[in-house]
């Protein structure tokens, strides 16, 4: 299968200028799937913790953007409990890899309650936000740090 | 040729087709646990067939119809490029389920026998039921409703 340029060219600059906190390799069987790892951002819940996630590029990427979840578990108001993520809808498609991951870590650094996503998660944030952010960095230690 | 799309974003989209509804009204699917993160294990329904027994003029029974059988998926790291593999929790007496186990036997049903990767659990749930429905299968007489393996 012929892989389009786009997407070679993106993987060859993911691999030459990676972000820092952010590495994304592409499968050897499968180029348009990526494993990446996170690392939690200073200062955050997430602090010390490296997130695992995988991402896939569909048919009609970038028409579509990429389809991206967490595989470490976290305690995070815009993550459900299968790593599925609810990124801001506002603003334009974030049509790259990089701009994706870069927003993603950005999630992390600054949890949203207030977006609508249905989740647990994020009524606690607001009621009890010192707490919710305790077992944010519980699940960290446990899931993100072993 | 299309992208190889992988196993768990594969499932996700699954997921998402059974918690919308959006698949065949006769059966139904979901997470057997929603914090498993690899989705390995589903729960299935297949509401019984009304296929119809003519005993005698003006007397007809069906075997399946108003029943709802429920079925256990696990689909392995291998899911789709294999298939899954299924096991009647509800007892059902139809030639390709085990009935020590209730387990599916793969060779008995064509869409797990010739499976295809764009094959889904809703597609082997459905061929399930049409199964149940097969002339030669159809007049098989069945164990009380609601007894479990």
């Amino acid at each position: 299968m012929a892989l389009p340029k786009r997407i070679i060219k993106e993987t060859e600059r993911l691999m030459a200028e990676p972000v820092p906190g952010i590495n994304a390799v592409p499968h050897e069987d499968n180029l348009r799937y990526f494993d990446v790892s996170i690392h939690g951002p200073a200062q955050s819940p997430y602090e010390g913790g490296i997130f695992r996630l995988e991402l896939f590029l569909p048919d009609d990427y970038p028409m579509t953007p990429p389809k991206i979840r967490f595989l470490t578990k976290i305690y995070h108001p815009n993550i459900d409990r299968l790593g599925r993520i609810c990124l801001d809808t506002t603003g334009p498609p974030a049509l790259q890899i990089r701009t994706i991951l870069l927003s993603i870590q950005a999630l992390l650094g600054a949890p949203n309650p207030d977006d609508p996503l249905a989740n647990d998660v994020a009524q606690r944030w607001k009621d009890d936000e010192p707490a919710a952010i305790q077992t944010a960095k519980e699940w960290t230690r446990t899931h993100a740090m072993t | 040729m299309s992208a190889t799309i992988p196993r768990n974003f594969r499932l996700l989209e699954e997921l998402e087709k059974g918690e919308k509804g959006l698949g065949a009204e006769a059966c139904s699917y979901g997470l057997a646990d929603g914090e498993d993160m690899m989705m390995s294990n589903w729960n299935g329904t297949i509401l019984g067939p009304p296929t119809f027994v003519y005993l005698q003029p003006a007397h007809r029974v069906s075997v399946h119809e108003n029943r709802i059988y429920s079925v256990n998926i696990h689909c392995g790291p291998d899911y789709p490029d294999n298939p899954p593999t299924i096991q009647f929790v509800s007892r059902v007496n139809i030639p390709c389920v085990d009935q020590q186990t209730g387990k599916v036997d793969p060779s008995k049903l064509p869409c797990l026998a010739q499976w295809k990767r764009s094959h889904t659990m809703e597609t082997v749930l459905i061929e399930l039921r049409r199964y149940m429905a097969l002339p030669q299968h159809k007049k098989i007489a069945q164990p009380p409703e609601g007894s479990t393996f």
